[in-house]
């Protein structure tokens, strides 16, 4: 897609090439869509998938399954996973650094020491609580992290990746206690949960998910601009009229916001934050807003394609999603590091 | 040489003798507390048939050996990590060598029902050397190349992933599970002798290497240039580092499970004390690794007595603290 016309049409050519793979992400996405729809232990043919859609099946278990289990699984799929791919395109800006993902550095620790406090430590709560505290928990270890972080010298970023890491394991060994010493069916529970999945989602979590993701988006666009600026250097963006430190501050708490609401409803997953920017950096090269956009893309594609792998290999065992990302993200992006792009 | 130089080999001497009241303290603290008295007479002649002396033979002295030994050998694996690399923030536990040697056991057990302990070190050696091999490619390529940020990125990359990979393998197998999720916290309680004795040449070839390669690691902490100025093979030295770094890791691993933050705590603190020299550093990270994990062994098992916390959950809440200090004095 490198229509590398002469001189001025260049600017012209290359948001094409990235519309164009967006809209080719975008028609993958449907296709998967689809697949997860009629994919289950109950399997059903396109023409029932849609009619159950319609609310016109002529099988009430095909709209049950359809309209209450598995619609509410692809949505939140898909904005979970492009809040984790705007989250890790955002991260990885500010930060300048390509292998910062928002999952190492103590958003997703934070929100599985309080969702498994709630679990272990008191298994009477109600799990409508768990989204709640783990969002909540999530941006309060990124502040303090921030704040921690926080000095009047260079390389503030720096700073705050390694103290997130160092927070992380903190907070990541007081989960170990809790699970260690908890029962042992709450610790599966647990477990299951830490290891990432969308197969308990219904449609109060895509409802809260879907919320903060529209309240989010009008913050994400706003981002672009001080971004564009930030990617070229803190020199740079200074000359260009953005005061750098208030800037870093508001995107990295956008970019923790967006990691926490997602965990917050599926658990964290990883390596999506960390794969999806580099993909999306392979599949076209994009000013700050497209290339947000093809991270949201190309998230939301590895978060959907994980759960519906993860659902069909060893059906019916359920593998977590997150156990998929990990498993296929971290060679992905081993290879994507490894092999330099083509210039 | 500054005094702190000409005072250390005293330094550390002391640290090594201070090891000895530890021992003791951390054999008569328990269930029960054992008079120092009887373990002093436990050793000294052994009674078989009174019930404190067969506790102290059988379990407690083991317990704290094995404390001691495992303290000693991560210790000084992260000490050569951090001289070698030149990366004051390097540790076997950040740079996955602890994940990759805690996930060949669970799959070695899980997978394949490895269960005899003449295998453990040896698959536990392969895990760190892989984990060590993955970071550091991942490092290399990144652009910018191996930088500590990097490094530790790579590390925690790593470690998730292979934390994943444990996970899956625990939650389609309850009964490994069962069996390793003490183990996979770092806990001295589940240490087995059969494992510490096949790990003891382990433990033993990494002793001899590091201390004999102390004054070279002094020289390359110095710079490339200088080490190759004073006569060091760079490439060999780093190779046989790299070894006596997995064969420690790995006998540490099979004993005690992955216990973090050791090796990258103590060789900050045995530098403090004893200088820059590493001839000092190697001996003193031992000294003082063994003597900190015996006495953080004790608060893990009296701090909420009866329940036991895992070691490797103390370590990390001291570690990982000392590891943030350590980003904000030094970067």
């Amino acid at each position: 897609m490198t229509l590398r016309g002469a001189g001025g049409r260049l600017a012209l050519a290359l948001p094409i090439g990235a519309l164009v793979a967006l809209g080719l992400l975008a028609a993958a996405l449907a296709v998967i869509c689809v697949a997860s729809l009629a994919t289950g232990s109950y399997p059903l043919r396109l023409a029932e998938v849609a009619a159950a859609l319609a609310g016109a099946a002529p099988d009430e278990a095909a709209t049950t399954v359809v309209r209450e289990f598995r619609l509410p699984r692809v949505l939140v799929g898909l904005v979970a996973g492009a809040l984790l791919g705007v989250s890790g395109a955002v991260l990885q800006i500010v930060t300048r650094n390509p292998l910062t993902d928002p999952s190492l550095v103590g958003v997703s620790q934070g929100a599985s020491l309080a969702v498994v406090t709630l679990i272990v430590a008191m298994p009477g709560a109600d799990a409508a609580l768990r989204p709640v505290a783990a969002f909540a928990a999530g941006l309060a270890v990124a502040a303090v992290i921030q704040s921690i972080a926080a000095r009047r010298t260079e390389g503030a970023t720096m700073r705050f990746i390694l103290t997130g890491i160092g927070v992380a394991a903190f907070i990541a060994a007081l989960t170990t206690a809790l699970l260690t010493y908890g029962a042992m069916q709450d610790a599966l529970a647990a477990i299951g949960w830490l290891s990432g999945s969308l197969h308990a989602v219904g449609w109060g979590e895509a409802k809260a998910l879907t919320l903060s993701a529209l309240a989010l988006a009008p913050v994400a666009a706003w981002a672009a601009r001080p971004l564009a600026a930030l990617r070229l250097g803190p020199e740079v963006a200074i000359g260009l009229g953005v005061r750098v430190r208030p800037a870093r501050v508001a995107l990295i708490t956008l970019s923790t916001a967006c990691a926490a609401a997602a965990v917050a409803a599926v658990g964290p997953i990883g390596f999506v934050g960390l794969v999806a920017p580099h993909l999306a950096r392979r599949i076209a090269r994009a000013g700050v807003g497209l290339h947000l956009a093809l991270a949201a893309a190309t998230g939301v594609l590895l978060v959907s394609s994980a759960d519906l792998a993860g659902r069909a290999a060893f059906a019916p065992v359920q593998i977590p999603a997150g156990i998929v990302t990990a498993a296929l993200g971290a060679p992905i992006f081993a290879l994507l590091i490894l092999r330099p792009r083509r210039r | 040489m500054t005094r702190t130089g000409a005072r250390a080999p005293i330094g550390v001497a002391l640290v090594f003798a201070a090891m000895l009241p530890a021992f003791a303290l951390h054999v008569s603290i328990g269930a029960t507390a054992i008079p120092l008295a009887t373990v002093a007479e436990a050793f000294a002649a052994y009674d078989p048939t009174a019930f404190d002396h067969v506790v102290i033979r059988e379990h407690r002295a083991p317990r704290a050996l094995f404390a001691a030994t495992v303290g000693a050998a991560l210790a000084v694996a992260g000490a050569l990590m951090q001289g070698v690399t030149r990366n004051p923030l390097a540790d076997p536990g950040l740079l996955g060598l602890l994940a990759g040697a805690a996930f060949a056991v669970s799959l070695a057990v899980g997978a394949f029902d490895l269960l005899d302990p003449a295998w453990t070190p040896a698959v536990a050696a392969g895990g760190a050397l892989a984990g060590a091999a993955l970071v550091g490619s991942i490092a290399a390529a990144a652009p910018g190349g191996a930088t500590p940020i990097t490094l530790i990125l790579a590390g925690a990359a790593v470690t998730a992933f292979l934390g994943a990979l444990t996970t899956l393998a625990l939650l389609l197998d309850e009964a490994t599970f069962q069996a390793l999720r003490v183990w996979l916290t770092g806990s001295l309680s589940a240490g087995d002798r059969d494992v510490f004795l096949r790990a003891l040449p382990w433990f033993g070839a990494g002793f001899v290497v590091a201390f004999a390669l102390a004054r070279q690691v002094t020289a390359l902490a110095l710079g490339e240039e200088a080490a190759i100025g004073v006569g060091v093979q760079v490439l060999r030295l780093r190779a046989f580092t790299l070894l006596a770094v997995v064969a420690l890791t790995a006998a540490a691993v099979a004993v005690a499970g992955p216990v973090g933050f050791v090796g990258l705590v103590v060789p900050h603190a045995a530098r403090l004390l004893f200088g820059s020299d590493y001839r000092r550093i190697v001996p003193g990270s031992a000294a003082l690794g063994g003597l900190g994990l015996l006495l953080i062994d004790v608060a893990a098992r009296r701090a909420l007595a009866p329940i036991e916390i895992s070691t490797g959950i103390v370590t990390a809440l001291i570690g990982a603290p000392v590891f943030v200090w350590l980003i904000r004095a030094r970067l």
